[in-house]
């Protein structure tokens, strides 16, 4: 009983912990919407850019940050579903879609962003393998789902 | 192609109703439910055996296959 109980606390600890990264993603990603300027002018200063890339670097990072958004409420809406009981759902199934579909338009705007500074093709294939990575675990958590459906309708 | 769970019927043969078979079968009246409107994906072999001793019959009175192609 007392080891059942440990488990239980560690898993509320981990989801907590989850939900917390993700208001601090969260919220350094309002900071970055707000000082979007700021930091680009900075940046195309340090590296003796012109203005016009200091516009096309804008326009990536806040097109960028749609998805960006959508991705963390996305997260946060799965860890909550997580924290109420309810795991291999539908919902939870559409949620992970609608994430891996953000990290694809992540990469595909940062794959258009090489035209004008090639790092971003870093980011563009960082961003295609995450995308990869949950739709793997969105496949998993499909097929848990068939699963548990069949167990619940088994008498 | 699907298995069919003639429950109802043998049933209202032994005139015992849902919940009294629930009970004494130990399952929940819902599962029962489940098994009688025919949404079960599958069934114990535990569940079986009670259900055939509860109603005195054999699991070929319970279940019944159906092919789709008999009904085209």
């Amino acid at each position: 009983m007392k080891g059942a109980e440990t488990v239980n606390w560690t898993k509320d600890k981990s989801i907590l912990l989850s939900q917390i990264c993700t208001a601090i993603f969260a919220l350094l990603l309002a900071a970055l919407d707000i000082g979007c300027y700021w930091a680009v002018h900075w940046f195309i200063r340090l590296r003796n850019m012109n203005w016009q890339k200091g516009i096309a670097f804008m326009v990536t990072i806040y097109l960028c940050s749609v998805f960006a958004w959508l991705l963390l409420y996305g997260l946060w809406k799965l860890l909550g579903n997580m924290k109420s009981g309810r795991v291999f759902v539908e919902e939870n199934v559409r949620r992970l879609r609608t994430v891996s579909w953000c990290c694809v338009g992540a990469a595909v705007i940062c794959f258009a962003s090489c035209v004008y500074y090639l790092p971003f093709l870093f980011v563009s294939v960082a961003a295609a393998f995450m995308a990869l990575i949950v739709r793997i675990v969105k496949n998993v958590f499909q097929q848990a789902n068939a699963m548990k459906s069949e167990l619940d309708f088994t008498v | 192609m699907e298995i069919l769970v003639n429950l109802d019927v043998m049933m209202a043969k032994r005139k015992i109703s849902s919940g009294e078979l629930a009970e004494r079968i130990g399952i929940t009246p819902a599962n029962l439910s489940i098994l009688k409107t025919n949404k079960a994906k599958a069934i114990r072999f535990s569940t079986l055996a009670a259900l055939c001793r509860e109603l005195q019959c054999q699991p070929g009175d319970l279940l019944e296959f159906k092919d789709d192609q008999d009904d085209q």
